[in-house]
């Protein structure tokens, strides 16, 4: 049973195009950014958080995260998750917002369901590191300039 | 011995049901003109749709015949959710009806309470009905279905399902299951529940291994002439996350044998699971329970038919 699972990862990545190819590539994932900040910027429940943040920096970075966690040919050059969000207070209805925005913002660029699943799955592990321990202070508000705005410039690709 | 009428006795917690149900939809639309997630009061609705599961057979978090390792409700570990349901099933001879309330806290504990009214539709035992009040609580154990995305391990839950039988009426001289050779009309489920969202995959896989001694979930009391005591069995759900609001699936509930007068089976069902909104959800089914008290109504088919159920919550 492994050894049939292990043998059918294998068989599916030698013959199958990467997630980021079978998403449409840069220009679709381009796309599902730009709706991804819009969405989030008119979502009461966490457009705080980026009250202060470079939205066009953001984009950049965050472009760069999902193209390289879908197998794309990008190298991200933010801060990793667990630095970039620590003094952001992010509690878990936060974190869920923010991928629920993001699940909208793939399907409005044309990203099929069973793909926004997939690329999710890369990227919902990652709560562990982003959002707060319980109890700790919350995000209301935060006098902190965002992430993505104290991140070091990216170099151009 | 006389068994007050059924509708009657439940009329409080009909009441409460709706009043809650009531206050569920006001208080949530209170909460989302105010500031987000600051007041530990306000329920913050955090999860996403789809993966605060349904409402059972049984009251609990889960799908249709089978509960979840997931903690009902829409409320994250830092909050709570509730929610009421009112569930029909209607099988070739009988018909369920069930409704009540449950709340999860923290993500990590789950309360419900649920009422169920079972008649019999067609045969000689037209006009039964059966009475049964299911006290249940679930606790979450290790895991999280949904973010733990780089791990096979799934979500655990154990539970314990108190169920108290409240008679038989309608039928002349039967007033109590025990007269069909149940060893008791109360009886108590205790189940351990494994939960998994693969959502590489776009699959819910669960699968619950429940002690048990519930004749027909209990509604034929518990325990038998056949088998005195619990017994385990194997039950699962699978589902396939089509959207991010809708799911369908199958599930498989094996049930014990333990009365001569039941030929008793295990029950299976194909449903579709809707989330309109985190306040409103629906599970639409087939279903196919076996055949049930065969042996007293001469009706050997297997009991399929619908299953519909509404929840309404937070």
């Amino acid at each position: 049973m492994f050894a049939l699972l292990v043998m059918s990862c294998v068989g599916a990545q030698a013959s199958h195009a990467t997630l980021f190819d079978s998403m449409g590539g840069e220009p679709v994932l381009r796309a599902a950014v730009d709706r991804f900040a819009d969405i989030v910027v008119a979502d009461d429940r966490i457009n705080f958080t980026f009250a202060e943040a470079d939205m066009s920096k953001f984009k950049k970075l965050l472009y760069e995260q999902l193209c390289n966690l879908s197998g794309g040919p990008c190298r991200y050059t933010g801060r990793d998750m667990r630095t970039a969000h620590a003094k952001l207070g992010i509690n878990a209805a936060e974190f869920n917002a923010l991928a629920e925005d993001l699940y909208i913002a793939l399907g409005k660029a044309g990203v099929p369901y069973r793909l926004q699943n997939k690329l999710m799955a890369r990227l919902a592990p990652m709560k562990r590191d982003i959002v707060k321990p319980p109890g700790a202070p919350g995000a209301a508000f935060p006098a902190e300039p965002t992430t993505e705005s104290q991140s070091p410039t990216p170099p151009s690709m | 011995m006389q068994m007050p009428s059924g509708w009657r006795t439940n009329h409080p917690l009909r009441r409460t049901l709706f009043i809650f149900s009531l206050a569920a939809l006001v208080g949530v639309r209170a909460a989302s003109a105010s500031a987000p997630f600051e007041n530990p009061a306000i329920p913050d609705e955090g999860k996403l749709p789809l993966t605060a599961g349904f409402t059972d057979i049984d009251g609990a978090g889960g799908a249709g015949l089978v509960p979840w390792a997931i903690i009902t409700g829409y409320g994250t570990e830092d909050s709570y959710g509730a929610n009421a349901h009112y569930t029909l099933v209607l099988l070739g001879d009988f018909r369920l009806r069930s409704y009540g309330i449950a709340l999860g806290a923290l993500d990590r504990v789950e309360a419900s309470i649920t009422q169920d009214q079972f008649s019999a539709t067609g045969t000689a035992l037209s006009g039964l009905t059966v009475e049964q009040r299911i006290y249940g609580l679930k606790v979450r154990l290790t895991g999280d279905a949904v973010y733990d995305q780089d791990s096979w391990a799934p979500q655990t839950a154990v539970g314990v399902e108190y169920k108290r039988n409240s008679g038989i009426s309608d039928v002349p001289g039967v007033v109590d299951p025990r007269q069909l050779g149940a060893v008791s009309d109360t009886g108590s489920d205790f189940y351990l529940s494994a939960t998994k969202v693969y959502l590489a995959q776009s699959l819910l896989l669960d699968v619950t291994l429940r002690y048990t001694n519930a004749n027909e979930f209990g509604l034929v009391g518990f325990g038998g002439d056949l088998r005195r005591d619990r017994s385990v069995r194997f039950e699962s759900s699978v589902a396939y996350l089509l959207s991010r609001t809708v799911a369908v699936g199958a599930e498989y509930r094996d049930k014990p044998h333990d009365l001569s007068v039941d030929d008793e089976r295990g029950a299976w069902d194909a449903f579709v699971a809707w989330t309109a909104s985190r306040h409103v959800s629906v599970v639409a089914a087939f279903v196919s329970a076996g055949s049930i008290l065969s042996p007293v109504t001469h009706d050997t088919r297997d009991q399929n038919g619908a299953y519909l159920s509404l929840q309404v919550g937070f």
